[in-house]
């Protein structure tokens, strides 16, 4: 080192060690993505997984990201924020950027990017990792990263907004309606991943239940004895959850209690709708806010403990590369890799969600400029990386386990005994007693046919954690914890999206009534949260009730329209960027753009019109249809057999309006485009005029004296 | 060495600093210290009310994905 110092002197030793760090960088993220893709025959440790996505990851940011800031958007710190300019303490307040980051990522990361891959597995590890990494890099943190930078410029203006001045009027209404119809999609397929986790589970129903008066009593406390004071309210609350974790193995062992808790997933159904009701229509101080504050603490924590689980566990991964199930056979949902993949890992990879939160709050706190780069792009880069984790955690249990958490019995057999068999003759050995074994292990009563990708993730992160601290012994605290830790932060999405469904509808409904619009008025939030439940209840039941297993039809309609939203934005941002003049760097956004829309259409397409019907929800119906002609249903399934054909036309119907919806905008967006470049309209962007900031160069949110 | 304990100490306040701020700890330290809102009436809320104010307000928008 003294050697290297006396040679290039100071600034050259930090030169050669930054050349040094940005040659060793790249070359062992290829090595470590070469070992991923081309390993053959011997199980591949979960640590290559960490450092291709790291490495990748640091290429990306370090290099992307850098000519997205310096060229593309040419973010500009002598500009004054909106947190700057407007600063009222409230919405408008300037944030320190890890701070804000810790917001953001709080807000933007959910239940998809673990579900998604989890699910998306039964493609084997290699089609889903690639995927996080590269739709992250080029796709994901891109939307991310210009939606904010847009609604910055326009003083937090959301993306229903942008759409309507920077696209069109109808562009805009179409957008905020595809936000609403998103939303009751994603509220019930979410809602879904729930019930199957808390089916005929009474540690874990007892366990979320309890969640309830605990955030019932962190509210109060928060609200009359010491307003305010979330960090201590929400550790008394964590605390107390990590104990009702504990406390559900004495009620699961307990049989009369046992049996309250022991609930199918119809009742469940029901509790969750009138939770989610409830939480809705109550003032949100008492319920929903103290659950979110509980939500939010945990789930950094599990995040935390699973990425340091997996590097001190290093676990081998077991599932193959590739599975047989690319052609679209899959057990867990049908459809071939392409376009299914990419719907199914959907957040992970890219969300159109984001950029609701993008043109939200975080453009309203962000201090300069240049912080987005760290705050849009580095925060999905870290939520891709929660995805890898959750495929990591799939993958390391065996294949034959893995399917038999996720397959519906009318795939693989209704007896443990015929289930074992199908999934041994497809190639992953199994046997019943694994599976019972297994089960008794987590304190479950089974664990078969548990679709959804909540179970199977929580199999595989207490593998993990209980390799780490407590072993066997510990394995059910630890399953439990993991389910408890997915449903919480689930609820929280639910009643969170409920709260904010119920605005746009009283929103819809104030332009066709006043008082509707009265968002304090108790009848309007009554019918209004009514409205929204009733919306997304109503999928949450079909999911419940289907017998292929409500994620085979919900999770790819949930993925859909999320990528779609994603389209969305894209289609804001490209407009956006033509009129600021960066047409030569306009296949930045344009080529995700094109890439969601020929995934998210093939997948329409596919779903509606497939003859498979397992894939097509048409082909589904009909098949139906023709079982009631040829007499095989029952009398008294004959009322529930019609109800599925309903469904499955409703699926179609819903799919086919969400396309047509992207298709309209995009047209809307290409006749802009076709103005602008063929020089008959003047591009007029509608950007906040610049100020220039008041701030010192090295402030970074530090209020006097705070030092 | 006493250069090293400085700095963590400056680490761990400005650490404590950003979590408390991350939850919502410090939220209407900073409300005080901002200039006087005119939807106020020019009043200062109290920490109760300004709790609830913005709990209103963030909860009214989309702030948790999926």
């Amino acid at each position: 080192m003294r050697a290297a110092q006396l040679f290039f002197g100071d600034c050259g030793v930090k030169r050669l060690g930054r050349i040094l760090i940005w040659v060793t960088v790249p070359l062992l993220g290829a090595g470590a993505l070469e070992k991923i893709a081309l390993d053959r025959g011997e199980s591949l440790n979960a640590i290559w997984f960490v450092i291709a996505a790291v490495c990748c990851y640091l290429v990306a940011y370090r290099l992307y990201s850098a000519f997205l800031a310096a060229k593309l958007l040419a973010l500009d710190d002598t500009r004054a924020t909106p947190s700057e300019r407007r600063d009222d303490g409230r919405d408008f307040v300037p944030t320190n950027k890890w701070v804000l980051f810790g917001h953001h990522f709080a807000a933007i990361a959910g239940p998809g990017p673990l579900v998604g891959p989890t699910l998306a597995a039964q493609f084997g590890y290699l089609p889903g990792t690639l995927w996080l990494i590269a739709g992250a890099a080029f796709a994901g943190c891109v939307q991310d990263f210009i939606i904010l930078f847009c609604s910055i410029r326009r003083d937090g203006k959301s993306i229903g907004q942008m759409a309507r001045e920077e696209v069109s009027k109808r562009g805009g209404f179409i957008a905020q309606l595809a936000v609403l119809a998103i939303m009751v999609i994603l509220l019930g397929v979410v809602a879904l991943v729930v019930v199957n986790a808390l089916k005929s589970s009474p540690w874990a129903t007892f366990t979320l239940a309890m969640t309830i008066p605990i955030a019932l009593l962190v509210g109060v406390y928060l609200r009359f004895v010491r307003p305010g004071r979330v960090l201590e309210a929400s550790l008394m609350g964590v605390a107390l959850i990590l104990f009702v974790v504990f406390a559900g193995q004495w009620v699961a062992d307990s049989p009369s209690w046992a049996r309250v808790f022991t609930l199918g997933g119809v009742p469940l159904a029901f509790a969750i709708i009138v939770y989610a009701f409830a939480a809705s229509a109550l003032p949100v101080w008492l319920l929903l806010a103290p659950r979110d504050y509980l939500s939010a603490f945990i789930k950094a924590g599990a995040i935390f403990a699973l990425a340091a689980g997996i590097l001190f566990v290093r676990p081998h991964v077991l599932m193959p590369p590739l599975t047989r199930f690319i052609d679209g056979s899959g057990p867990v949902f049908a459809g071939k890799i392409f376009p299914f993949c990419f719907i199914t890992i959907a957040c992970g990879a890219i969300s159109g969600f984001h950029s609701l939160i993008s043109s939200g709050t975080t453009p309203k706190m962000i201090l300069r400029e240049s912080h987005a780069r760290f705050i849009g792009y580095g925060a999905m880069l870290l939520e891709s990386f929660v995805g890898v984790m959750a495929m990591v955690a799939a993958c390391a249990m065996t294949p034959g386990v893995y399917f038999a958490i996720n397959s519906p019995p009318s795939i693989v057999g209704a007896t443990p005994d015929a289930a074992a068999a199908t999934i041994s003759g497809w190639g992953f050995p199994l046997t019943a007693q694994t599976m019972s074994g297994l089960a008794h292990a987590v304190g479950e009563q089974t664990l078969w046919n548990r679709a959804g990708g909540a179970p199977s993730l929580a199999v595989g992160m207490a593998q993990i954690f209980s390799n780490t601290i407590g072993g066997e012994r510990l394995l059910s605290i630890w399953y439990h914890f993991a389910i408890m830790f997915e449903a919480l932060f689930i609820l929280t999405v639910l009643d969170a999206g409920t709260r904010v469904g119920r605005f746009m509808v009283q929103e819809l409904g104030g332009r066709m009534w006043k008082p509707f619009g009265r968002t304090g008025w108790m009848p309007s939030i009554l019918v209004s949260s009514a409205i929204i439940v009733g919306m997304w209840g109503y999928f949450l039941y079909q999911g419940v009730v289907d017998p292929l297993g409500g994620i085979n039809s919900l999770w790819p309609l949930f993925g859909i329209s999320n990528q779609l939203l994603a389209a969305v934005a894209l289609v804001v941002a490209t407009t956006i960027l033509l009129k600021m003049g960066r047409m030569r760097w306009i296949w930045v956004t344009l080529l995700p753009m094109a890439w969601l829309v020929i995934i998210t259409m093939t997948a329409s397409y596919q779903k509606i019109f497939d003859a498979n019907p397992r894939i097509g929800f048409l082909a589904y119906a009909n098949a139906l249809i023709a079982q009631i002609a040829a007499g095989k249903i029952p009398a008294a399934k004959l009322m529930d057999t019609q109800r599925l054909i309903f469904n499955q036309r409703l699926d179609a119907a819903v799919t086919a309006v969400l396309a047509l919806m992207v298709i309209v905008l995009i047209v809307e967006a290409l006749v802009q485009w076709y103005g602008i470049l063929s020089s008959r309209r003047a591009p007029v962007l509608h950007e906040s005029p610049y100020v220039q900031t008041q701030w010192a160069a090295g402030y970074s949110g530090v209020a006097q004296g705070d030092d | 060495m006493r250069g090293a304990a400085k700095n963590i100490r400056r680490f761990a306040r400005h650490f404590w600093r950003g979590v408390r701020e991350w939850c919502g700890d410090a939220a209407y330290e900073r409300y005080l210290r901002s200039s006087p809102s005119q939807g106020d009436g020019g009043r200062r809320l109290s920490a109760q009310e300004f709790y609830v104010q913005q709990l209103n307000r963030r909860y009214s928008q989309p702030n948790r994905c999926c």
